[in-house]
């Protein structure tokens, strides 16, 4: 194992791993408390096609998937704000729609392109230097942001109308919520791929909810089970030479019903 | 009496002492609130004053809640004016909204929600600090003196969704005090919770209302379980029909004009609603 370790792209693939599991854990708490979890799953859709149009036209991918989940969030929580439709209807439309878009961007490609597809499922053991640096950089400005409007953030995914009432600017929270949401599948996209980056947002979230009836408690064991999803993941991919996206999700998965199973709110005996 | 303006049947004391506005916390001037095509309150004229407890009532669909969201400054009018704080509604600011404690109509809460009572009480400091503050222990101990007011200081580390209805309208009075507000805004706070704790819920806001100087505004549909305990009553029903004092207010001719319903009122003053509301 301590071979293993010496390796640079082992290095890289648990760093890169480590930092989308703490991350995604992190904004997946606010996800699931909000309700937005498909939301999570139509930016990440949306961020793929953006992927997908970047090669096609032959422009580096990060901008224009940003551009995608960005424009797709927005304009979900406007839609949700004027009432016009309810927000699973709103994302499903989107969702489907940005996916339709991928598949026309890459069946207009004239030959196979593997590293769309690496976006797709993810591919965390190829991971580069220059990559795992932008990695980096976005996920701190990412848990930054959280950190600085954390009150706040919690405030409006416990209950946005009463935040409002309260003094906080929760509108404007709230669609920092959904920039936070877009940007961190943005970051986690190469890691773990569009299809399972939404299962890392929502998974580690909804274990730590099981187990604790503290937001501050719930937040500090959803990075650790998504961290240690993560890197277990990538180490357990490795070893048993499985893909590595479905790895870390399906042990995750495990810790979840592990939980599920153990939870002290299933059994009523609830420790805050 | 201060001044209350109703539009359709004016108060006999209109005309009356009218405040200054250092004194006024509301003032609604002909003020219509609603959405384009859909009118919920119209042509609403009523001060509130510092220190005032009153209380909203009026039939389901007759724009207390309307009122309550133009109070806390989340609803402007589409005519006439609203100021709070001698500030226009229009340019009301975050810091203004947090001299206001809102207690909301109680919504479902996921019993597995992770937040414990003091979590959600420090909630209540968050709107007062401003963004990039974090809480320090001034906030807490200010949370906890606010749990200390409702008697749930003993509950500060249980979760929020194991306690009862009535306990969990304590808590987020709590809340509300945390802001270390000058208004009380309590929308249906009796609802939904059993009679014993309705008394007890009220008896504790009279209790803040009178040891912490607070005004009052309880919106309800219940009229006698707040008739003994206000200064004055606003009766609505789209329009503003009468404001004053509760024996004032609560005549039948007026009350059977708003409900639409024949009215009772018994030699002990329990007003009897006919198909409305049963004691």
């Amino acid at each position: 194992m301590l071979e293993l370790l010496s390796y640079d792209f082992m290095q890289r693939s648990l760093v890169a791993a480590a930092l989308v599991g703490a991350l995604c854990s992190v904004i997946g708490v606010f996800v699931v408390l909000r309700g937005l979890a498909f939301v999570g799953a139509g930016t990440a859709h949306a961020a793929f096609a953006g992927v997908a149009l970047a090669y096609l036209v032959g422009l580096p991918p990060l901008p224009l998937a940003i551009v995608f989940g960005l424009v797709t969030v927005w304009v979900t929580g406007l839609m949700e704000e004027q009432g016009r439709m309810k927000l699973d209807v709103s994302i499903g439309i989107l969702y489907t729609a940005t996916m339709a878009l991928a598949i026309l961007f890459i069946g207009l490609m004239k030959t196979y392109n593997a590293e769309v597809y690496g976006y797709l499922f993810g591919s965390v053991l190829s991971v580069t230097t220059e990559e795992l640096r932008i990695i980096a950089t976005l996920s701190f400005l990412v848990l930054g942001t959280i950190l600085a409007f954390s009150k706040e953030l919690y405030f409006v995914a416990f209950d946005q109308e009463m935040a409002e009432a309260s003094g906080v600017p929760a509108r404007r929270i709230y669609y920092l919520l959904l920039t936070l949401v877009a940007l961190t599948m943005v970051v986690s996209l190469k890691t773990v791929g569009a299809i399972l980056v939404f299962a890392m947002v929502l998974i580690p979230a909804s274990t730590a909810y099981q187990l604790t009836h503290s937001l501050r408690h719930m937040t500090f064991y959803a990075v650790g089970i998504g961290t240690a999803s993560s890197v277990g993941g990538v180490l357990l991919s490795y070893v048993w030479d499985v893909p590595t996206g479905p790895a870390i999700v399906l042990l995750a998965t495990v810790i979840f019903f592990v939980s599920v199973l153990l939870s002290p709110k299933r059994i009523r005996k609830v420790p805050c | 009496m201060r001044v209350s303006q109703g539009t359709e049947r004016p108060n006999k004391e209109e005309g009356g002492l009218r405040l200054s506005m250092s004194q006024s916390i509301v003032l609604f001037q002909h003020a219509t609130f609603g959405f384009p095509g859909v009118i919920a309150l119209k042509d609403i004229s009523l001060e509130i004053a510092r220190g005032e407890f009153v209380g909203v009532i009026g039939p389901n669909g007759s724009g207390k809640t309307t009122l309550c969201k133009a109070m806390l400054g989340l609803m402007p009018p589409l005519e006439g004016t609203l100021r709070i704080f001698d500030c226009s509604c229009e340019k009301l600011q975050c810091h203004h909204r947090a001299k206001i404690g809102y207690l909301p109509q109680k919504g479902v809460l996921d019993r597995n929600f992770p937040i414990t009572v003091l979590e959600t009480v420090m909630m209540g400091r968050f709107g007062v600090l401003g963004l990039f503050k974090r809480p320090h222990m001034r906030d807490r101990a200010i949370a906890e003196e606010a749990l200390s007011h409702v008697g749930m200081l003993d509950h500060r580390h249980h979760a929020l969704g194991h306690l009862s209805g009535g306990q969990q309208q304590r808590v987020f009075i709590a809340r509300a005090l945390a802001q270390q507000p000058q208004v009380l805004l309590l929308d249906e706070p009796t609802t939904g919770i059993d009679m014993v704790t309705q008394h007890s819920v009220l008896d504790l806001v009279k209790r803040l209302h009178h040891d912490l100087g607070l005004t009052v505004v309880l919106i309800t549909h219940d009229i006698n379980m707040i008739r003994a305990h206000v200064d004055r009553l606003v009766l609505l029903k789209t329009r503003l029909y009468a404001a004053g004092p509760p024996a004032d207010v609560l005549k039948p001719d007026i009350l059977r004009e708003v409900y639409g319903k024949e009215v009772v009122i018994t030699d002990n003053d329990l007003v009897i609603v006919e198909d409305y509301h049963h004691h």
